[in-house]
């Protein structure tokens, strides 16, 4: 059974308790932890001991997307914190101002790919070259970046067929023209499917979709349809 | 000077005539059911980009037991092959689910691309089919369902590409906005392309459907047409609109755009039934022209009357009971079109000025 929830800031911003309330019941055994903004890390880090997380066979965290690199190693220390929990640790490429620094994460730091937005990390050739700085990391494969960078999928093909062996994640939404995470709709549905038998069958999916509570459940089967390798509609270069 | 008998709520009322009320009321009911059909056999089939728009009686709020179901599925943004498969997907699910497609013609049940609709207007690219979906979207399209960003985009952008062309949008003396010249020529253009296209549907078709074309160019298809004008002249008459006219050059334009664009989210009916009440036409003429109308809806939700118009060809129209009905109820709503556009003092200057030459 393959693990399927998600973000909490997604849900909720910042505010990671609503998200855990709004998961509750519901068909989820993931949950990603989000402090995407550098002020909410301290706080969550803090809570960490104090959040019932029993519900959920996988569990992992979200740095902050963007990090001063006057604070870098302040982060750096509360992401040790993290690390000693086993918890895959999610980071943007362009986060990092000293990329090496964060080789003390080990085998718990996660490398996203990235938006169109960001001014690295889109590409198969960008992130070899951030593996090649940190060899030991692993990777989340951000599918609905992937999109947004090339529709075609054919660069989703070359991140999966270079970096499958790493995904540890898969982050799984709708990223609109403006970066933000919509629903999937089933244009995205159809292009995820293009690509899915490259995905492995066993990484766990944290979605990113900004969906009410009542749609928590749909948005998860309309993941799972969009990454069910039984379900591929055409093959993108391979 | 307004007819004092002339009221809002005598326009109103207007719409609330039986045959209207029920059309409306089942519209809704429909847009709904295709979404909630769409929904569950396609998940969320629209997205940022791309739009469901109806258009036809379904848009006009004017749905009939044997409608066509005239659809699009719209695409502002980047060039994706997987349109085409939504657009084959929805097609599929609409035929199953007992909808009557579209005519043959092609403008729709398939795929539109913004571009062409907003760049198109004009020179030798604009075709046929171009200038019906782009008049449609503007004056009875509807979209469904939540994601309509792209159907709203396409919509906006097409009125400010007509409003581009019009360098000099107020008057000299700067005290009300002019008729927006481009959009009106092109909504003429469209109902003079409709006249002439029913006399080559006529040919093509051995005069196949003719008794049923004609009354929809009597009835819906001048409706259209009529609506398209006044949205045009409220430019001028809309006594609201210019009396926020500033000196602010980009929100003279602006607010001309929001302007067309709260007029053209009403129907043609509802566009009708305003002008009425805003610029003083008689209840008479009111009610003559919607009830010819609602009796024109009533007559194609009779499925015998139907039969009998799509069967009819144009030589035994002059015999044919039904649409000897037909001829005589788009008589009073061509009369009551006279006086809102040949002899109501606010609307007769306009319809002199720009109506013809």
């Amino acid at each position: 059974m393959r693990y399927v929830g998600f973000s909490t800031g997604a849900l909720a911003l910042g505010d990671f308790q609503a998200a855990l309330q709004m998961l509750a019941g519901k068909n989820c055994s993931a949950v990603e932890l989000s402090a995407l903004r550098q002020e909410e890390l301290g706080p969550l880090v803090a809570q960490l001991d104090h959040l019932d997380l029993s519900n959920f066979r996988y569990v992992s965290f979200h740095a902050p997307s963007a990090i001063e690199p006057v604070f870098e190693a302040d982060v750096l220390r509360l992401l040790e914190q993290v690390a000693l929990r086993e918890w895959p640790i999610i980071v943007h490429p362009d986060a990092m101002s000293h990329p090496r620094e964060w080789a003390r994460l080990g085998q718990h730091l996660c490398i996203e790919n990235m938006d169109k937005r960001k001014p690295i990390g889109q590409t198969a050739s960008d992130l070899d070259c951030i593996f090649e700085t940190l060899p030991n990391a692993f990777f989340c494969f951000d599918i609905g970046h992937a999109r947004q960078v090339d529709p075609t999928m054919s660069e989703a093909s070359a991140i999966l067929q270079s970096f499958r062996d790493r995904i540890r994640q898969l982050h799984v939404s709708e990223v609109n023209t403006q970066s933000k995470h919509d629903c999937l709709s089933l244009e995205s549905i159809i292009a995820f499917q293009r690509v899915s038998h490259l995905v492995p069958v066993d990484a766990p999916i944290i979605l990113e979709s900004r969906v009410e509570e009542s749609e928590i459940n749909e948005e998860i089967q309309s993941a799972l349809a969009a990454l069910d390798p039984a379900t591929q509609l055409a093959v993108a270069g391979d | 000077m307004p007819d004092a008998k002339s009221t809002a709520s005598a326009s109103s009322n207007l719409l609330a005539l039986d045959p209207l009320r029920e059309a409306r009321q089942v519209s809704i009911t429909v847009r709904e059911d295709l979404d909630a059909l769409l929904s569950t056999k396609s998940g969320k089939y629209a997205s940022e980009d791309t739009s469901l728009v109806v258009f036809g009686s379904l848009a006009r709020e004017e749905w009939t037991s044997k409608s066509d179901l005239d659809w699009t599925y719209l695409i502002d943004g980047g060039a994706n092959s997987d349109h085409l498969k939504i657009s084959q997907e929805i097609q599929k699910h609409l035929k199953e689910a007992g909808y009557v497609e579209p005519g043959p013609t092609g403008i729709f049940g398939n795929m539109a691309f913004s571009h062409d609709i907003i760049h198109q207007i004009g020179g030798q690219f604009d075709t046929n089919k171009n200038t019906t979906q782009r008049i449609l979207l503007l004056l009875e399209s509807s979209p469904i369902g939540r994601r309509t960003e792209a159907y709203e985009r396409v919509i906006r952008a097409v009125i400010n590409r007509y409003l581009e062309e019009d360098v000099h949008p107020l008057t000299r003396d700067c005290k009300s906005y002019r008729v927006p010249r481009f959009l009106l020529n092109d909504i003429v253009r469209f109902w003079r392309t409709m006249a002439v296209d029913f006399a080559s549907k006529q040919r093509d078709r051995a005069g196949e459907g003719w008794g049923l074309r004609n009354a929809k160019l009597r009835m819906s298809r001048k409706l259209i047409f009529a609506s398209g004008l006044l949205v045009c002249f409220s430019a001028t008459l809309d006594t609201d609109l210019n009396g926020q006219i500033s000196t602010d050059k980009d929100a003279i334009k602006l607010k001309l755009v929001n302007h067309i664009r709260d007029r053209v989210r009403m129907t043609p009916l509802e566009i009708l039934a305003k002008s009425i009440e805003l610029y003083g036409v008689p209840d008479t003429t009111g009610k003559q022209l919607f009830g010819a109308y609602a009796e024109f809806l009533d007559l194609l939700n009779d499925q015998e009357s139907r039969n009998a118009l799509k069967g009819l060809h144009a030589s035994d129209s002059r015999t044919n009971a039904t649409f000897r009905r037909v001829r005589d109820m788009s008589r009073v709503f061509e009369n009551a079109l006279d006086h809102i556009f040949f002899v109501n003092p606010r609307v007769a200057p306009l319809t002199r000025k720009y109506g013809v030459f």
